[in-house]
C-alpha cells in the first residue's frame, strides 16, 4: 500500500468538557474519494475543521504524506495542500470572481499594483477547466449558488490543493447543478485530487465514494469500502438503534379542527420563481402532529413563519385558527392568540446568551412573573421551575448560564419557554437539528405527551425518520408548492423523497 | 459544563463594580496624599462639590447612553441634544419674558415650567425621530445618530438666530439666562443635580432590572431576532431606549444651561456624547449589547470624573486639555482589564511579528512625550523635562521589548 496522503491517529476534540469528537483513526489514500457520513452533531464538521486548520488544538495526531503536522491556522493547511469548500460559502460577494480566487494572494505587476488582467486570465482558464461559463469580472454575489461553489473549487485548485474537503456540497444545488458537480468531481479525480466528501445523502455517497467512514455522537462507528456495504447498513450505523422502531403516533385521539390554511401564497419579489410559497392548503386537528417534509429551500420555514406572523403581511390566502380568520402582523399577535414557534436556528433565532436559564425560559411570559408592574425573581423562578422539570432540562439551576448547556438542553429550554405561554398550536421548525440522540428521544416523548393533552403540532424536519416517527400525516413541499400529502401508513422515505424532488 | 454561578442577589456588588469602587477610593486618597497642597483633604467640601457636580452631569448622560447600548444600539447625538435642549429652554424663556427683557429676569413660574417642559419634549421628539430613522428607514443606529449629532447643533443655532430676531429684532448667537429660578438652580446646583442623578439612577435601575420592559431591553440587545420571535415588540422597546437616551440629554441640557447661565448652541457640550459612552463602557456595558448595569454605569462615571479631577490637581494644568487623553486611556485600560483573564489564559502574544515590533516604539514615543508634557507642570522637574521624557520613553521601550522576548520564549 502507498503512503496515505492524510492519516488521522486518535483525533479527538472537547469543547468545555463536552466530547465533540473522540479517537478517530483512519487514512486517506492518494486519489480516493472518501465519504464521511453522520447525522448532524455527529462530529463531521469538527473533524473537517481540525483537518483544515480552523480548530488548532485537538487530541491525537494528523499525518500528511507520512509527516506529522500541527496546523496553526487555515494557511498552514492550505500550504500543505488541503483546501475546504464550506457548506456556507466563504466569498466576498462585492468582489469580482477573479478577485475572490486570488484573495490574499493577489497577483501584482512589476510596479506593485494589482494585476487584474493576469488574475482574470488565470481565473478564466481555471473556471473553463471546470466546465462552466463564469465571467471572472462579475461580482461573486451575483452568481448562482452552484457557480459560487465552483468558484470556491477553482480557488482551491489555484492553491495547488491535492486534498479537497467538500462539506455537504449539494445541499443548496439544483439537480442540473448537482450533475455538473459530479462531472467536476470525476474530473478532479482524474487529476489525482483526493476528495473527502461529507454528506448524509446515501445516493451521493454510494455514487461517488470509494470508502465510507461513519461517525455517530463524535465516535467513529467504522470505515468500510463502498462495495462491502449497503445504504441501509450505513443509515443504521448513522442513526444507531435508539430511535428506530419507536412509534409515537399510534392511538392519539384527534380533536376539533385547529388550523385551516387555504391558498396560501407568499411572493418572492426579484426572484425568477416569483414566490416562496404557492397555493398551500392544509389542515391540522388538535392532538395531531403534521409533518412538513422538503429539501432545503422548499419553503418549510417560510410556511411556519407566515402562520406565526414572522413573515410580515405580504402573503395572500386564508388562515383560520379554530374557524377564526387570523392575519398576524407580528409574532406578538400570534403569542396572544396562543400560537408558539420554536425556531430553526437556536443560536441565531432562539437563545439570549446574556440571560440565564430562567430568563431564557420566562421571556415570552414575563407577565406571569410580575406583580405591580415589577418582575419578581422569586415568582419568575417559581414559574420556570416546574417547566424545567417537565422538559427535563439538565442544568445546575435557574441561574445557570444558558450557553453552558448542551444543544439538547438549550432546545428543551426554548420549548419550555413556549409551553409556558400555554399554546394551542405549536410550530416546531427542525427542532432536533444538531442535538444528540438521547435528547432527541426525550423531545419526541415530550411532543407526543403534548399532543395527547390536545395541542396541535406542525413539525418540520430535515430528517425523514423523525417525521415518520412522530407525524400522523406528512405534507411534502418542493420549491414552494405542496406536492404530496401522506397519511402515516402510506408514507415511506422513498415516496416522500420522490415528492420532494418533483418540480 | 460550567460550574453553577452563584446567585447575584441582594446588594452584593459583582466583581467589576467592586473593582471600580476600589479604584475610585484609591485614586481619591492617593491624589489627596500626593498633591503638594493636599487639596482633597484641606478643601474637602469644594473638591467634593466639584466632583459631584461634574459626575452628575456626566452620569445623567451616561445612564441614557447605557440604556441605548444595552438595547444593542448607540446614541452619538447626546452632546448636540444637550445643546438643542438648552437652546429650546432658553428660547422658550425669551418668549415668556417681557418684550425688552434680554436678561430674561421677568419670566414667571409658569413660563419656567413651560420652558423646562418644552426642553424635555424636545428630547422626546428627537428620540422618536431616531427610532423612526432606525426602524422604518432602517438606518444603522450609528448613522442615524451621527446625522442628528451633526444636524441638531446646527438646527439649534438656526433656531436661536430666528427666534432672537423675531423677538428682539437682532440675531443673537447665544441667550444669557438671568431668570431667578435658574440663578437659584445654579447656586444650589450641586445638591439638586446630584439628587436628580441619584433618583434617575434608581429609576433606571428599577426599569432595567425589575420590569418587563427592562428584561426586554436586555433581550433585544442580546439577540434582536430571537426577541422579535419571542413576541417582543422590538420597535417599541427601541422607541423607549432612544427616547430615554434623548430625554436624559435634555435633562442634562437644562442643568448645563443653568450652571453656565447661558444657552450657547454653537459650543456647549461638544463631545459630551463620547464621554457618556466611555463612562458606560468603563462601567461594564458591552457595545455588542445585552450587557451592562446601572451600578456599573454610575461608578464608571464617578471613576472617570475622579481621575480627570485628580490629574488636574496633580499636574496643575487645565483639566480640559488632558480630559480626552485620560478618558481614552481609561476606556482602553478598563476594557483590556475585563478581557485580561481571557488574554492571559490563551497566552495571546501582545507584540507578535512586525506589527508588534512597530507597536513597541509607538507606545514608547507616546509615553515619553506624555511624561515630558506632564513634567512641565510639576515644579520638581522644572528644567529637566526633556531628560525625564527621554528616560520614560527609553524605559517603556525596554520594558515592552522585555515583554515581547518573554512571550516569544513561552511555548
Amino acid at each position: 500500500m502507498t503512503t496515505p496522503i492524510v492519516a488521522f491517529r486518535g483525533v479527538g476534540k472537547r469543547f468545555q468538557g463536552v466530547v465533540a469528537l473522540s479517537d478517530v483513526t483512519f487514512e486517506l489514500q492518494p486519489g480516493e474519494c472518501h465519504a464521511i457520513c453522520g447525522e448532524n452533531g455527529a462530529g463531521k464538521s469538527t473533524l473537517m475543521k481540525i483537518l483544515s486548520g480552523v480548530i488548532t488544538e485537538h487530541e491525537g495526531e494528523i499525518l500528511v504524506r507520512g509527516q506529522p503536522v500541527s496546523f496553526r491556522g487555515t494557511r498552514d493547511a492550505e500550504s500543505a495542500g488541503i483546501a475546504i469548500i464550506h457548506q456556507e460559502l466563504n466569498l466576498v460577494e462585492q468582489l469580482p470572481a477573479a478577485a475572490n480566487i486570488f484573495l490574499g494572494r493577489e497577483r501584482r505587476t512589476r510596479l506593485g499594483l494589482l494585476d487584474d488582467a493576469a488574475m482574470e486570465l488565470e481565473a478564466g482558464s481555471l473556471l473553463a477547466g471546470l466546465d462552466c461559463q463564469i465571467d471572472p469580472r462579475v461580482p461573486a454575489g451575483s452568481l448562482r449558488v452552484g457557480d459560487q461553489q465552483l468558484l470556491e473549487i477553482a480557488k482551491a485548485l489555484s492553491l495547488q490543493s491535492d486534498v479537497l474537503i467538500m462539506d455537504e456540497p449539494t445541499s443548496a444545488l439544483t439537480e442540473a447543478e448537482v450533475a455538473r458537480l459530479y462531472r467536476v468531481i470525476a474530473q478532479l479525480r482524474e487529476r489525482g485530487v483526493t476528495i473527502l466528501y461529507i454528506s448524509h445523502k446515501m445516493d451521493e455517497v454510494f455514487r461517488l465514494a470509494d470508502r465510507i467512514t461513519v461517525l455517530r455522537d463524535g465516535r467513529q462507528v467504522r470505515t468500510v469500502p463502498r462495495s462491502a456495504t449497503t445504504p441501509k447498513e450505513i443509515t443504521g450505523w448513522m442513526v444507531g438503534r435508539e430511535i428506530a422502531g419507536q412509534q409515537f403516533h399510534q392511538a392519539r385521539p384527534r380533536g376539533r379542527r385547529l388550523l385551516e390554511v387555504r391558498g396560501l401564497t407568499l411572493p418572492w419579489p426579484g426572484h425568477p420563481r416569483g414566490y416562496r410559497l404557492k397555493d398551500i392548503d392544509l389542515e391540522l386537528h388538535a392532538g395531531e402532529v403534521l409533518g412538513v417534509a422538503g429539501l432545503m429551500g422548499a419553503g418549510r420555514t417560510e410556511l411556519l413563519e407566515v402562520i406565526f406572523g414572522a413573515a410580515g403581511l405580504d402573503w395572500t390566502g386564508e388562515i383560520r385558527l379554530e374557524d377564526e380568520p387570523v392575519r398576524f402582523a407580528h409574532p406578538g399577535e400570534a403569542c396572544a392568540a396562543r400560537v408558539a414557534m420554536v425556531t430553526e436556528d437556536r443560536k441565531r433565532l432562539g437563545l439570549f446568551p446574556e440571560l440565564d436559564v430562567a430568563g431564557n425560559v420566562s421571556i415570552a411570559s414575563l407577565g406571569r412573573a410580575s406583580a405591580g408592574g415589577l418582575v419578581w425573581r422569586a415568582r419568575e423562578e417559581a414559574l420556570v421551575a416546574p417547566m424545567i422539570r417537565e422538559t427535563g432540562v439538565k442544568a445546575a439551576g435557574p441561574q445557570a448560564s444558558i450557553m453552558g448547556l448542551s444543544g439538547g438542553n438549550q432546545q428543551k429550554c426554548i420549548l419550555g419557554r413556549w409551553l409556558l405561554t400555554e399554546p394551542r398550536l405549536l410550530l416546531l421548525d427542525d427542532p432536533t437539528r444538531g442535538i444528540d440522540v438521547g435528547a432527541k428521544a426525550e423531545l419526541y416523548t415530550l411532543i407526543d405527551g403534548l399532543c395527547r393533552r390536545g395541542m396541535g403540532v406542525i413539525l418540520t424536519s430535515s430528517e425523514l425518520p423523525e417525521l415518520l416517527t412522530l407525524a400522523d400525516r406528512i405534507i411534502v413541499l418542493a420549491e414552494g408548492r405542496l406536492t404530496a400529502e401522506f397519511a402515516r401508513d402510506e408514507a415511506t422515505e422513498a415516496a416522500i423523497m420522490e415528492a420532494a424532488m418533483a418540480c | 459544563m460550567n460550574p453553577p454561578r452563584p446567585a447575584d442577589r441582594g446588594w452584593r456588588l459583582p466583581r467589576h463594580e467592586l473593582a471600580l469602587l476600589a479604584a475610585v477610593v484609591l485614586v481619591f486618597v492617593g491624589t489627596g496624599w500626593l498633591d503638594p497642597n493636599h487639596t482633597y483633604f484641606a478643601k474637602w467640601v469644594e473638591s467634593r462639590d466639584i466632583i459631584l457636580r461634574n459626575t452628575s452631569l456626566l452620569g445623567i448622560l451616561a445612564l441614557g447612553a447605557a440604556v441605548v447600548i444595552i438595547a444593542g444600539g448607540i446614541d452619538l447625538s447626546a452632546g448636540s441634544m444637550v445643546a438643542f435642549s438648552a437652546t429650546t429652554c432658553g428660547l422658550l424663556l425669551t418668549v415668556f419674558a417681557d418684550a425688552g427683557d434680554k436678561r430674561l429676569e421677568t419670566v414667571g413660574t409658569a413660563g419656567v415650567a413651560m420652558a423646562i417642559g418644552g426642553a424635555m419634549l424636545s428630547g422626546l421628539l428627537v428620540g422618536t425621530l431616531h427610532t423612526w430613522l432606525i426602524t422604518a428607514i432602517r438606518l444603522p443606529p450609528f448613522v442615524a445618530t451621527l446625522a442628528t449629532l451633526v444636524g441638531l447643533r446646527s438646527f439649534a443655532r438656526a433656531m436661536c438666530l430666528f427666534v432672537t430676531k423675531e423677538r428682539w429684532g437682532s440675531e443673537n448667537q447665544q441667550i444669557n439666562i438671568g431668570t431667578p429660578f435658574f440663578v437659584w438652580l445654579k447656586e444650589n446646583n450641586v445638591w439638586i443635580s446630584t439628587a436628580t442623578f441619584l433618583v434617575l439612577a434608581i429609576l433606571t435601575w428599577l426599569i432595567l432590572s425589575r420590569t418587563v420592559l427592562g428584561r426586554h431591553i436586555y433581550a433585544l440587545g442580546g439577540n434582536e431576532q430571537a426577541a422579535r420571535l419571542s413576541g417582543i415588540r422590538t420597535e417599541n422597546v427601541k422607541w423607549f431606549a432612544y427616547c430615554f437616551g434623548s430625554l436624559t440629554a435634555a435633562l442634562a441640557g437644562i442643568f448645563l444651561m443653568a450652571d453656565s447661565s447661558v444657552a450657547q448652541p454653537g459650543t456647549m457640550a461638544r463631545g459630551y456624547e463620547l464621554n457618556a459612552i466611555a463612562a458606560a463602557v468603563v462601567g461594564g456595558c458591552s457595545l455588542q449589547g445585552g450587557v451592562g448595569t446601572v451600578t456599573g454605569t454610575v461608578l464608571g462615571s464617578l471613576f472617570l470624573r475622579v481621575v480627570i479631577d485628580s490629574v488636574s490637581k496633580l499636574i496643575k494644568a487645565s483639566a480640559d486639555v488632558y480630559e480626552g487623553m485620560i478618558v481614552g486611556i481609561i476606556v482602553a485600560l478598563a476594557v483590556t482589564l475585563t478581557q485580561f483573564g481571557g488574554l492571559a489564559k490563551t497566552g495571546h502574544a501582545l507584540f507578535a511579528g512586525a506589527r508588534g515590533l512597530a507597536a513597541i516604539p509607538t507606545i514608547a514615543i507616546f509615553a515619553g512625550l506624555l511624561a515630558m508634557m506632564a513634567a512641565a507642570n510639576i515644579d520638581a522637574f522644572r528644567g529637566r523635562t526633556g531628560l525625564l521624557g527621554a528616560a520614560v520613553g527609553l524605559g517603556s521601550l525596554l520594558l515592552l521589548a522585555a515583554v515581547r522576548r518573554l512571550q516569544d520564549r513561552r511555548p
